[in-house]
């Protein structure tokens, strides 16, 4: 009975440890999308995953720099491991102890003090940081597992070595390397592993343009799961898995003797095999890159833009046609995107910021005018676009616009059966648990401050505070403040109202026939994204080719068919074949719908702070 | 024998503040066998690593076959260690092992296959080719090691304690195998050893060495027969050592009891310590002894029996092929030419100390 208890405890903790696992791991060769319902098996979602260029991309970065921090790590760490074996053992006791803090430190901590590191030596961060930072946490694994070796093996191994006339470095690589290889290759695998399986380090680190796969996957989760990434992660999970085993189970010293001489064979089988794999995947990756780059390449240009804003091909149209080879990044906020640009911990040629972050960042001296000589598909694009952006780029010099739209109201026909023209119903009890709000001050002051017909760019605090007052009073029937969930939540028809903006609505249109949207009688916003290009940016002309590619009525209509959000490219607007879209409100607004609307403006840090602290009055007040 | 091959002069180490070795002076001949002996920590290994080149001395100066080699690095020196714990390559198979010095050398394939085969019939161990180093027993790593050694034709074989990790009979056999290695190769040895008998049965020369310093030097006999002074006798050996006072040449005294000897030389009513070997004290009926005691404790050893005898204060070692049991009053006499003669240690240093073997 005990002993039933006791095997029933085990079995739990290994379902709570392996089942996410495991459903991933099906979920990987599942064909349906949808988790929870098998629709048989399928590879192709790992076939999806060879074929993805930014999959494919992040992979050549992990495994390029787990290979080199391995072994860069590997040697220095053998050769520290040389003089410490050697020290005193009080020395090597506390030299040992200091070489085993960084392993047992929070790795954010060590990460951030990377970071902070190199933006404080002014060393923008690249593939290099991102490298060094990983040599750094490997070494003490190295250290590890080699020392013990190399303090097992009898001293008069090498001595024995000279005395048979070896000199001193072939006594080290014929006889000390070969007797502690076991210690050095499973310091290597070990470091190689912890490498590949490291987030938080390299998210801090890396450069523009540099994605392994762990902040790869991070930033295409935060746009939602695609099945491939569940293929991915099952192989990253079998590879961990199987580089511990070799670390763990690998060749060992003591084996009993009859074996020996197996194991040993085994040994050298492993060890060659080991190098092979290594000497291939690094000759395949670099004749990848070359195969690559053969084109008519003439420059790179570092791209800084929202994700999901972009349709890929477009990238791969834009390489093919200018020569340039494009690293692409994403931001999931205007202000995580100021801190990078401004602390100038990533430099990037060219970016896609909203209005008024682009005001706020002309007034940190950190873009450069654009040579528009260079664009001259500029006259696509709509004047009276041209014109709103002259709220926050008042000369036209800085910003082209990318993609504009709305902020309003999207409603589920079959939930409201009422006009909907007023913020009012924002506020409707009736509609309790069934509403949607946007998680971002600007978001949800726009919806307060519009309905009591104050500006949305207000700075007057009587207004502020009717307004927090407003959304305090209305968070009860909340259901939720969320970024990027109203889409799934509005299609599923979990929510019945959300404030959202009108490009996400056409998306969701599609999808949910049942979905309106409006642009409430009492006004909104208007934004507007666009591409400008930072003062410290490394190739201006490159910057300006993309900008200029981007405009181009066929790239542009590309992308508004893959972003749908609203282009304010005319010309691609009159290729659009579908004349619902074409002539679509939501999409296409008349300038009535315009002119009731403001964009944002920058408001100032001390503007900023007085939005943010009323807005944690709002956080901070009771939901239901 | 020849001249001499290996010369140490005036050699000094300190490990820090730890003096090992002071000033020794040494030779080693052509073709001698010749073993440093000592109680362990007396800078036995120190001495065999300078020889080898794995220590530089602080002072003093290693001359080889005429050449001063004392900054030459090991791998350039015409001599070849076994090692204490044999040092063999783990990763690498007998054969490898064998070798790895001849590979170093550049020598071509069919004479290094023709060395290793050679070796290892000399070893008695031919076959062993493809065993890895730890599948064999200490024995035969053992001599492994001596065959890795002397594929490279050494004219000096450095060996530091090599029978240390064996058991007794397979030390024995040893012992005998590397004294026909030593006649089949005709090289000199220099072996160390903390083991009398072993240094007694092999060798042609003796050092005894006590805390880095050289107590004597001489062939087997004269240094069990006549040691130098207590150190050596009571490290050679059992023995009794006795203080006493010499009265004139010829006469000592010691346990309240004149005895005839045959040393002469060390002036009249000088302190002197007298050494008497167990075999060489006779039991008699208590009137026929020079002087008295009884038997206090008595084992059997085989060959002879053991008996501690109490007399006049101090404790006999006695060996004897009669047996005395305990408790009988016994006489004991000793030959005139049994009794060996000593000088007292004039300094700390010459003191036989700290034998911990
Ligand atoms: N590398 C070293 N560092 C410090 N002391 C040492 C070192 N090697 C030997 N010694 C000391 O020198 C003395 C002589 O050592 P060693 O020559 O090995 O003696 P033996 O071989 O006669 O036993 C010992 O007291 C030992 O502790
Ligand atoms: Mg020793």
């Amino acid at each position: 009975m005990k002993s039933f208890a006791r095997r029933f405890y085990l079995f739990l903790i290994v379902l709570f440890l392996y089942m996410p696992i495991f459903v991933l791991i099906v979920a990987s060769f599942n064909d349906s999308k949808i988790l929870g319902t098998w629709k048989g098996f399928t590879l192709h979602w790992y076939r999806d995953f060879f074929e993805n260029a930014t999959m494919m991309n992040a992979l050549r970065t992990t495994l390029v720099i787990a290979l080199l921090s391995a072994t860069i790590a590997t040697v220095l760490g053998t050769l520290a491991c040389m003089t410490m074996a050697k020290m005193k053992k009080s020395t090597k006791n506390i030299i040992v102890g200091i070489t085993n803090i960084p392993m047992l430190n929070a790795e954010i901590v060590t990460a951030l003090a990377f970071m902070l590191l190199f933006i404080g030596l002014g060393v923008s961060l690249s593939f290099s940081t991102v490298l060094i930072a990983h040599v750094t946490f490997c070494i003490p694994y190295v250290v590890l597992n080699v020392l013990p070796k190399v303090q097992q093996m009898d001293s008069n191994m090498y001595e024995a070595a000279l005395d048979l006339g070896a000199t001193p470095i072939q006594a080290f690589f014929l006889v000390t390397v070969p007797e502690i290889m076991p210690g050095i290759l499973s310091g290597f695998l070990m470091s190689f592993t912890m490498s590949i399986d490291d987030f938080i380090i390299t998210h801090f680190t890396r450069g523009s343009g540099i994605n392994t796969l762990s902040t790869m996957i991070y930033t295409e989760v935060r746009k939602g799961i695609k099945p491939e990434m569940y293929a991915l992660s099952t192989l990253l999970f079998v590879t961990v898995f199987i580089l511990l085993f070799l670390v763990n189970y690998g060749p060992k010293s003591k084996s009993t003797k009859k074996h020996k001489s197996l194991t040993q064979l085994m040994f050298k089988n492993k060890y060659t095999i080991a190098v092979s794999v290594c000497v291939v995947i690094i000759v395949g990756i670099f004749g990848y890159q070359l195969l690559k780059d053969d084109k008519e390449y003439i420059g790179d240009v570092y791209v800084y833009n929202w994700g999901e804003y972009i349709d890929p091909e477009v990238i791969e149209l834009f390489e093919e046609e200018t020569g340039y080879k494009v690293h692409y990044e994403e931001f999931e906020t205007n202000e995580e995107m100021f801190t990078i640009v401004d602390k100038k911990a990533r430099v990037y040629d060219v970016i896609c910021p909203s209005d008024y972050m682009i005001e706020k960042m002309l007034e940190n001296d950190l873009l450069t005018e654009i040579n528009f000589d260079n664009i001259p598909n500029l006259e696509h694009i709509g004047k009276q676009y041209l014109e709103s952006a002259k709220g926050f780029d008042p000369e036209n010099k800085y910003c082209v616009p990318y993609c504009w739209g709305t902020v309003g109201i999207c409603y589920n026909k079959n939930m409201v059966n009422e006009e909907v023209n007023s913020w009012s119903i924002l506020f409707d009890e009736k509609y309790d648990g069934k509403i949607l709000m946007q998680a971002s001050v600007r978001d949800a002051y726009c919806v307060a401050l519009s309905y009591l017909g104050y500006s949305i760019n207000t700075l007057n605090e009587d207004e502020l505070k009717e307004a927090t007052d407003l959304l305090v009073s209305q968070k009860p029937i909340v259901q939720a403040y969320v970024v990027d969930q109203v889409r799934d939540k509005m299609i599923k028809n979990a929510a019945a109202l959300a404030v959202i903006y009108s490009g996400e609505a056409i998306y969701m249109q599609e999808e949910n026939d049942a979905l309106e949207y409006v642009v409430p009688d009492e006004g909104s916003n208007v934004w507007i994204d666009g591409w400008v290009i930072p003062k410290d940016c490394q190739n201006k002309e490159a910057a300006e080719a993309w900008i200029n590619f981007l405009c181009r009525p066929d790239i542009a209509l590309m992308n508004f068919e893959y972003i749908t959000y609203s282009t304010p490219n005319e010309s691609a607007r009159a290729l659009i074949e579908d004349e619902d879209i074409k002539n679509s409100q939501i999409a296409f607004p008349d300038n009535s719908v315009l002119s009731r609307c403001e964009v944002y403006n920058y408001l100032g840090t001390e503007g900023d702070n007085l939005y943010d602290y009323y807005w944690t009055i709002v956080g901070g007040a009771e939901s239901d | 024998m020849g001249n001499k091959l290996i010369d140490l002069q005036g050699i000094s180490k300190s490990y820090g503040k730890h003096m090992v070795l002071d000033d020794l002076n040494l030779y080693i001949r052509e073709n001698e066998f010749l073993t440093l002996l000592g109680p362990s920590g007396c800078g036995k290994t120190t001495t065999l690593r300078i020889i080898g080149g794995f220590e530089k001395p602080d002072k003093g100066r290693v001359v080889f076959d005429g050449q001063d080699i004392t900054n030459l690095p090991p791998n350039k020196r015409h001599l070849n260690t076994v090692f204490q714990k044999y040092a063999l390559f783990t990763h690498l198979t007998i054969a490898e092992n064998i070798a790895f010095g001849l590979k170093i050398k550049n020598k071509p394939k069919a004479y290094i296959d023709d060395k290793i085969k050679y070796a290892l019939k000399l070893v008695n161990l031919d076959g062993f080719e493809n065993r890895m180093a730890d599948s064999l027993s200490g024995g035969q790593q053992q001599r492994i090691a001596i065959a890795r050694a002397i594929v490279n034709e050494p004219k000096v074989l450095l060996l530091d304690e090599p029978l240390g990790a064996l058991d007794l009979k397979l030390r024995q056999d040893m012992q005998y195998e590397l004294i026909r290695l030593k006649n089949e190769l005709g090289i000199t040895f220099v072996f160390v050893t903390h083991d009398q008998e072993e240094a007694l049965t092999m060798s042609d020369t003796i050092v005894v060495m006590n805390q880095g310093y050289i107590q004597q030097v001489g062939t087997p006999e004269k240094i069990y027969n006549e040691p130098e002074n207590a150190f050596v006798a009571d490290f050679i050996g059992d023995s009794n050592i006795i203080p006493g006072t010499m009265i004139e040449d010829e006469l000592v005294e010691f346990l309240n009891a004149k005895f005839k000897c045959v040393d002469k030389g060390f002036g009249n009513n000088t302190p002197v310590d007298v050494v008497i070997r167990p075999e060489d004290v006779e039991l008699v009926a208590p009137e026929k002894g020079i002087i008295q005691g009884t038997v206090t404790h008595l084992i059997f050893k085989g060959v002879h029996y053991e008996m501690e005898v109490m007399a006049n204060g101090f404790e006999w070692l006695v060996q004897s092929t009669k047996m005395w049991p305990v408790g009988t009053k016994v006489g004991i006499k000793v030959d005139p030419f049994n009794i060996q003669i000593m000088n007292k240690p004039e300094s700390e240093d010459e003191e036989a100390v700290g034998v911990d073997e």
